[in-house]
């Protein structure tokens, strides 16, 4: 540990004595962003290898590596050299959302769909009504709901009440894929995760639309709402046809060169998002579950080949997000932050272990479901940042709070679920 | 929305074709090239559909970087100097006589015809010919080693092919990484003195040396790694690497080439890191086709004849150095003078010089470099594996020489 500490500090050090030296070309390419990258990489990979030692989840190493290195903390990766790698990032995204939708099978829903199925509605609605209520009896400690009118207040509470009540299928998958995890709860937590994803994006985008217009926004009417809804949501979900489509011809004529064909999917399908307007992780979830269940193909080559490349995309996407933690946000609010996040454990703590008892679940899931649904990372980080570039107003304010109890729960959810599956006895033994 | 489905829709179409046309070269010649990841990224990218703008195709970059290291790595890690001290040198004169004359004979015939008759001025015209040559010179070892382990035969010719593939290799990535040097592009901070070319050649090998010896410190001398993170610590090593070179304008295949070789050289790793960087080979290949097509754009008209004339200069210079090293270089029991039908097949690091001279020199010449370099690499590889089966086939027929040489301990380590 320490000599490859020394060794980061040496190649920093030597960066430094190159930047005399430094040639400023036309612009093709960004030296700086790509050195850091590097640097990223390496420095993730060794505080995640800290962090298994430790016993913690090693993408909680990977979080800390990028924290470590980014703008809240050392800055020595700024924030421009982050948006340099939105790319990557994306690709790292992508590739999840695939492997997650493949993962999910229906045989195991349809033997927990009841689990599943309670657990969802019961956490959406515990969470949904606890932070509703929390907002509007601490209005005033929150900044961005001082002065508003009642109908606005309402809107503006259950659009933040939406967007916390988002899991993490990055989260799940990652700690699934490190652990081996293999049992009950491994299976109904994704189960959840997944399905919430789809469910809470709808919720979101109704909320949305409905604070966006009684702040006195463009969008007013119903039939917008809908379309919104129709565009957000079922667009992906026909994206994802199409490209569980693609992939299906692709696996049945082609077969060949998986990694490379899997690449350049989510790339192809990053930049269709991109230009349509749909959401890349859901489409690639519907795709990936498509290939893995209705597709008349074996998905086997597929999924065992994401499999290979998870933990470099695992490291690529959490380092970076570890960079973007926005740790001064979490200073100024910290009070607020905890009262948030406690409050939205709380809420799933107690709606799991009811929906769990409810649908007979086994009593590991029962006990521990509400472990894995605390995490959060990029899925919300996301709706933030529509927060933040829609609402005009009120919505920086928002995304900060909403950011800073992401920063907590993305820290503290992953040990808490590595600690849920080893005391539901679910973690292969090595 | 119209406009992206139609790019969707030429792009699979596109991409079913092409597979379709490539794979029936597959099974009438034995190609195993990839071109159709050429059209794809060229279907993708912004001359096309556009699915990959400009701006998205820059920002891959980090991608890119990690592929040509990747590939400077693999190439690195070939020289294992243990392994290499159990050659003979009889071998060694064969595999750089060859080498050297082709790149020799590439390089001279190329600058004439790039500044006598396509009017480029001599320093321009010597980077490219150069840059060229080195292109030309390459052979892909991965393709030769595939066709040597289909042969199933003894013949003492064959770690001389092998050999002659890395050293060919090795002899192109080293020129042209000196040629980025000496002929040092862009200027240095204000109130710094610009190095000399001299100085730019030992800063280059020296920034190789050092992120060999700081990775070598930094996988421990253990190296005990799973896959997935051996794959994350070479590719941060690569990366960081990369960026050092793009830093200065220098060569990121050569850097990472010094990389690859302290690598193979040093701790327990080496076994660890070569069967990764062999296993990820072929996925690293076909990216680095797809972002070759996605950054090639064609070339003014008055240009493109270069492009075929350097197919043929390339055949001529393989042929001849193949010749002097088969005929004259080689001791009498070594004899080949058709050593060059056994080395056509260039492989990717041709396309990773190329692609890499657009990143240090964007404009006129790069879109010629790239669509020279491709044109010949497809070609080429149509051709390649036929060829060297045939070859190989033909030395089963001649007698067997006296002494038996063991072929595994007569090649670097792979």
């Amino acid at each position: 540990m320490i000599r490859r500490l020394v060794v980061l500090a040496l190649l920093v050090g030597g960066a430094l004595l190159l930047e005399p030296l430094r040639a400023p070309t036309a612009g093709v390419i960004a030296p700086r962003s790509l050195f850091l990258f590097g640097m990223l990489l390496l420095t993730a990979d060794t505080f995640g290898a800290v962090a298994h030692e430790f016993r913690v989840p090693r993408l909680v190493g990977y979080l800390v590596a990028g924290l470590a290195l980014g703008p809240s903390a050392t800055g020595i990766v700024p924030a421009g050299v982050l948006e340099d790698l939105g790319m990557m990032k994306r690709l790292a995204v992508g590739l999840i959302g695939l492997l997650a939708g493949a993962e999910l099978r229906v045989s195991d829903l349809r033997q927990r769909h009841r689990s599943i199925l309670f657990i969802l509605a019961l956490q959406t609605l515990a969470v949904m009504s606890a932070l509703t209520a929390l907002g509007l009896l601490g209005r005033g400690w929150v900044p961005f709901l001082t002065g508003l009118e009642a109908a606005p207040l309402v809107f503006v509470v259950l659009l933040f009440a939406a967007t916390l009540t988002v899991n993490s299928p990055m989260v799940t998958l990652a700690l699934l894929t490190e652990t081996k995890a293999s049992g009950p709860l491994a299976k109904t937590t994704l189960g959840v995760v997944l399905v919430a994803d789809v469910v809470v994006i709808l919720i979101f985008t109704a909320t949305f639309s409905l604070a966006e217009a009684s702040l006195g926004g463009e969008t007013a009417s119903a039939p917008e709402i809908l379309r919104h809804l129709l565009s957000g949501v079922l667009g992906s979900i026909l994206a994802g046809a199409v490209v569980g489509g693609v992939l299906t011809l692709y696996l049945r004529f082609v077969k060949r060169e998986l990694v490379v064909f899997a690449i350049v999917l989510v790339f192809a399908t990053a930049a269709a998002a991109q230009a349509l307007g749909f959401e890349l992780l859901l489409s690639l979830l519907v795709a990936g579950f498509l290939v893995e269940n209705v597709a008349p193909v074996r998905a086997e080559p597929l999924v065992s080949t994401l499999h290979q490349m998870a933990v470099p995309v695992f490291v690529i996407f959490f380092a970076i997000a570890g960079a973007e933690l926005h740790v001064r946000e979490f200073r100024a609010l910290w009070p607020l932050v905890l009262a948030v996040a406690l409050v939205r454990i709380g809420a799933i703590f107690l709606s799991t272990r009811a929906g769990g008892r409810l649908a007979g679940a086994e009593p590991v899931v029962t006990r521990f479901a509400w472990t894995g649904l605390v995490p959060q990372a990029g899925v919300a980080l996301g709706l933030a940042t529509v927060v933040a570039d829609r609402l005009p107003r009120l919505g920086l304010a928002m995304q900060t709070l909403i950011v800073g109890v992401i920063a907590f729960n993305e820290s503290v959810g992953p040990l808490l679920f590595r600690r849920g599956l080893e005391r539901a006895g679910e973690i292969a033994t090595r | 929305m119209q406009t992206t489905l139609a790019a969707v829709a030429v792009l699979t179409v596109g991409y079913i074709l092409a597979y379709l046309l490539f794979d029936r070269l597959r099974d009438r010649f034995g190609y195993v090239g990839g071109a159709e990841y050429v059209v794809i990224g060229f279907l993708l990218g912004p001359r096309v559909t556009g699915l990959l703008g400009a701006g998205q195709v820059q920002d891959l970059t980090p991608i890119v970087s990690l592929v040509l290291g990747w590939l400077g790595m693999l190439l690195g890690t070939y020289f294992r100097l243990p392994t290499m001290a159990l050659i003979e040198g009889d071998h060694l004169r064969i595999a750089f006589g060859e080498a050297v004359v082709t790149f020799a004979a590439a390089g001279g015939a190329l600058f004439g015809m790039l500044h006598y008759v396509a009017g480029f001025s001599g320093r321009d015209a010597a980077v490219m010919a150069v840059t060229l040559a080195a292109v030309a010179t390459l052979s892909s070892p991965r393709a030769v080693d595939a066709v040597v382990d289909r042969a199933r035969t003894g013949a003492r010719i064959l770690p001389i092919l092998q050999l002659t593939a890395r050293i060919d290799a090795l002899v192109g990535v080293v020129a042209f990484g000196l040629v980025l040097a000496v002929f040092h592009q862009g200027d240095v901070s204000p109130g710094v003195r610009p190095p000399t070319a001299t100085e730019w050649a030992v800063i280059n090998v020296a920034v190789g040396v050092a992120s060999g010896v700081l990775f070598h410190l930094f996988l421990g001398p253990r190296g005990h790694l799973d896959e997935g993170r051996l794959f994350v610590a070479l590719a941060g090593a690569i990366v960081v690497a990369s960026g050092a070179s793009y830093y200065l304008n220098l060569s990121p295949i050569f850097t990472n080439l010094v990389l690859g070789f302290i690598l193979a050289n040093s701790g327990s790793a080496h076994r660890d890191v070569t069967r990764l960087l062999l296993l990820t080979e072929r996925p690293v290949y076909l990216a680095l086709l797809i972002f070759a097509g996605a950054a090639w754009s064609p070339v003014s008209a008055d240009l493109l004849f270069i492009a075929p004339v350097f197919v043929i200069i390339r055949l001529a210079a393989r042929f001849l150095g193949g010749r002097a090293a088969g005929l004259y270089v080689a001791p009498p029991q070594l004899r080949t003078p058709d050593l060059a039908r056994g080395l056509l097949a260039q492989g990717g690091i041709g396309v990773a010089i190329a692609l890499n001279y657009t990143q240090v020199h964007p404009g006129v010449q790069s879109r010629l470099i790239l669509t020279a370099t491709l044109l010949s690499v497809l070609l080429f590889e149509i051709v390649a594996s036929r060829e060297a089966t045939l070859f190989i086939a033909s030395l089963k027929e001649r007698p067997s020489p006296p002494e038996g040489v063991n072929v595994d301990t007569a090649l670097p380590a792979r």
